[in-house]
């Protein structure tokens, strides 16, 4: 049977490995596809808290509706940012974020 | 035609201060006439005053200024009695002839409006000083006679030694003044009114607790003394020398240095409630007469011999105050007021025609300029005590208040020294200015490089010393002529003439002081003395043939420590040189280390050298970031767990 727990488990394992991709890879685009597993995290708490809240039944979806919300503007988000990663590997010739240190002391 | 003009009297120079410093260049030369017809306004209104006084008798006119809810009222006002009006008419008479000389001694000088400008503030503070109803007012016209005297003696300001006497004027009165300030604050917050006749009340009522009032009354003293002179905040008299000579005369005879005394005067029945503070203020008089005497008399400079003799005046009016005699007192510095402008004035016409001021070296004034000098022998005199000019009569009423008075027998043995010092140095400045040749005593060897400086080393060359001298024009010679004729002839004042009038003392004080009379054997004894004293001089100076001189030797180490001046100044120097600038060197180099340094410059040195530090946060890596942002969010969620 399908628990809350479980759902949670899955959101944080998710989150974790999104965390850790941001913060150990060296690849732009990786990065960048990891934050979207840490949105993906999110998604599923959000669909899990909504369908196990202690409310009427059509109230239930608000969650996943929420999760739909999150999905659209990440999706408009990954397009700016790989047109950004775009830019930055035309003109720098690399996506590495070891060597964009431009914005630093 | 009533008292209630007497503002006026002020108001006028003071107006002519502001025309004459703001327009002065357009008006003719430099706008000295507003000055002089301002000063003749005044004097027309103490006539109009006196007159008022004399048929309304004594009255006080006052407007509010500003009132403090519930607290204090301040107030502009006159207070019209026979004190300030007796003053008031010196005052305004002495500036008026001394602007009128000024007007011919001072014709070659550039800054001759500034002068006018200046002499005009000066009297103007004076004479708001003596007519103010209410301490606070006074005050005010007391600092404003202090910057008078400042810029005057300063006047030759390119001069090393004016700058530093006119600054020394005002640095030295300043101590004395703190204290009247002080003084003031404390009877205020003892009384609750600044008004004099207010707080006089109220100490006859004793509302006023004894410690306090007695604290009050030293500090208040304390101006006194500096304004008027008394050792050991004398110093700056002598010094003021430096000014113009017109400008001694002012400062030395009606203005300035009767200050003091007036201020004595008029709070005169607070200080009688004082415990103690009448004695003290004798011995300060005392002192100040004796230590001024003596001083005189080794000065071989005109116009420092009569600085030293004013001290000494100064300090046997501050002798009569503290006998409790207001009426001697004031008596005193009218016979002085007249007689030491008279000197000033012809010390002036001397150095003028002879282009000297080393008494030795000044020959041929009787023949050259006999009226100038009868009236400078005439004022002498009469300071000296010979009768029956005014001085005799004064110095008589002052120890006959000694003799009166609470004081003992040894104020009147050490005042009578004074009198024969007093009368010493008025033979001694006689006979070596006025003999035919010129006068080196032998004893110059040791006077050397004191002071004069080049002057005393040089012999006098032939032109300058057997030129003889021409009388001075007639603006320079009339306000002598004026003022030597009053100082002579002043002394009838001292008796009641008619049944209103009986005497100066009683008529000054409102009947307090009771009529002069004299006291044949204190008056033949004084006489006496000074006759003694002054043919001792003439044998000393004029026939050579001195019993005393062997008998005198041993006073040679006296001598040396009269001409170093007691060593006052020497002494003021080391407290100023050591104490003074090393306190105003730790205070400097505690505001540039610990203020400066380290608090104002400190703040900005932390900021940059933070900054510098904490900009290594910013690596540009974006994982960075990153990790400090999880590390942030999990924190935060660590602590809401623990928290809950």
């Amino acid at each position: 049977m399908l628990e809350l727990v479980h759902l949670q488990v899955l959101s944080a394992a998710l989150f974790s490995i999104g965390l850790y991709g941001v913060l150990a890879r060296r690849s732009a685009v990786l990065v960048l596809i990891s934050i979207e597993l840490m949105l993906n995290a999110v998604n599923v708490n959000l669909i899990g808290l909504g369908a196990f809240a202690d409310r009427p039944a059509e109230s239930r979806v608000f969650g996943q509706i929420l999760a739909i919300f999150v999905i659209t503007i990440s999706a408009a988000e990954l397009g700016l940012a790989f047109a950004i990663i775009l830019k930055l590997f035309r003109s720098r010739g690399s996506v590495n974020t070891d060597e964009l240190n431009l914005m630093k002391w | 035609m009533n008292a209630s003009l007497a503002f006026l009297a002020p108001a006028l120079p003071a107006c002519a201060f502001f025309v004459i410093v703001l327009f002065g260049r357009w008006l003719p030369r430099g706008g000295a006439p507003v000055a002089i017809a301002a000063t003749a306004g005044a004097f027309v209104v103490f006539v109009i005053t006196l007159l008022g006084m004399l048929s309304d008798g004594a009255s006080a006119h006052s407007i509010r200024w500003f009132e403090v809810q519930g607290q204090a009222t301040f107030t502009w006002g006159t207070v019209i009695d026979p004190l300030s009006v007796v003053m008031l008419g010196l005052v305004a008479f002495v500036a008026l002839l001394i602007q009128v000389y000024s007007w011919s001694y001072m014709r070659e000088e550039r800054r001759f409006g500034w002068y006018f400008a200046v002499h005009s503030l000066f009297a103007a503070a004076m004479m708001a000083l003596v007519l103010a109803d209410n301490l606070i007012l006074m005050y005010l016209a007391w600092e404003l006679v202090g910057l008078g005297s400042y810029l005057l003696i300063g006047y030759w300001w390119e001069k090393r030694s004016a700058a530093e006497a006119a600054k020394k004027a005002f640095v030295t009165t300043r101590i004395g003044d703190v204290g009247l300030l002080i003084g003031i604050i404390l009877l205020f917050k003892a009384t609750g009114t600044f008004s004099i006749s207010g707080v006089i009340s109220a100490v006859e009522t004793s509302q006023v607790t004894q410690p306090t009032l007695n604290w009050s009354l030293i500090l208040i003293f304390l101006g006194a003394m500096g304004k008027s002179a008394q050792v050991p905040l004398h110093v700056w008299l002598p010094d003021a020398m430096e000014g113009p000579t017109p400008v001694s005369a002012l400062i030395h005879a009606a203005t300035m240095v009767a200050a003091g005394v007036y201020l004595v005067a008029r709070l005169f029945p607070i200080f009688d409630a004082g415990s103690g503070i009448l004695p003290m203020i004798a011995v300060v008089g005392l002192l100040t007469a004796l230590v001024g005497a003596a001083m005189a008399l080794v000065q071989t400079d005109l116009k420092r011999v009569l600085a030293y003799s004013t001290v000494s005046h100064l300090g046997f009016m501050m002798l009569a105050l503290g006998a409790g005699s207001v009426g001697a007192a004031m008596f005193h510095l009218l016979a002085h007021a007249f007689a030491k402008a008279a000197l000033f004035l012809g010390a002036g016409a001397f150095t003028h025609s002879t282009h000297q001021t080393d008494i030795r070296r000044m020959t041929g004034l009787l023949r050259g300029m006999r009226l100038t000098s009868i009236a400078f022998i005439a004022s002498a005199l009469s300071l000296a005590g010979i009768p029956p000019l005014a001085g005799f009569f004064s110095k008589d009423e002052i120890l006959l208040a000694i003799l009166d008075g609470h004081l003992g027998v040894v104020f009147l043995v050490f005042a009578l020294i004074a009198v024969v010092l007093s009368a010493l140095y008025t033979g001694r400045l006689l006979f070596v200015l006025f003999s035919s040749r010129p006068f080196v005593p032998e004893g110059d060897k040791a006077a050397r490089g004191r002071e004069g400086g080049a002057k005393a080393h040089a012999e006098p060359t032939p032109g300058e010393s057997h030129a003889v001298p021409h009388e001075a024009p007639l603006l320079l010679l009339l306000p002598i002529l004026i003022l030597a004729v009053l100082g002579a002839v002043a002394g009838l004042l001292a008796f009641g003439w008619t049944g209103s009038y009986s005497g100066f003392g009683a008529y000054i004080t409102l009947g307090h002081d009771k009529g002069f009379h004299i006291e044949p054997w204190l008056t033949a004894l004084a006489f006496l003395l000074v006759a003694v004293a002054l043919l001792q001089t003439w044998r000393s100076y004029i026939s050579q043939s001195d019993p005393l001189r062997s008998a005198t030797a041993f006073l040679a180490p006296a001598r040396r420590l009269l001409e170093r001046k007691l060593y006052f100044d020497t002494v003021y120097q080391w407290i100023v040189d050591r104490v003074v600038v090393t306190a105003a060197q730790v205070v400097g180099l505690v505001d540039r280390a610990v203020v400066n340094d380290k608090g104002i410059e400190g703040q900005g040195i932390l900021v940059r050298y933070a900054g510098a530090a904490m900009r290594y946060l910013q690596t540009g890596m974006v994982y960075n970031y990153a990790l400090g942002l999880a590390l942030g969010a999990f924190f935060v969620a660590v602590v809401w767990w623990i928290l809950s």
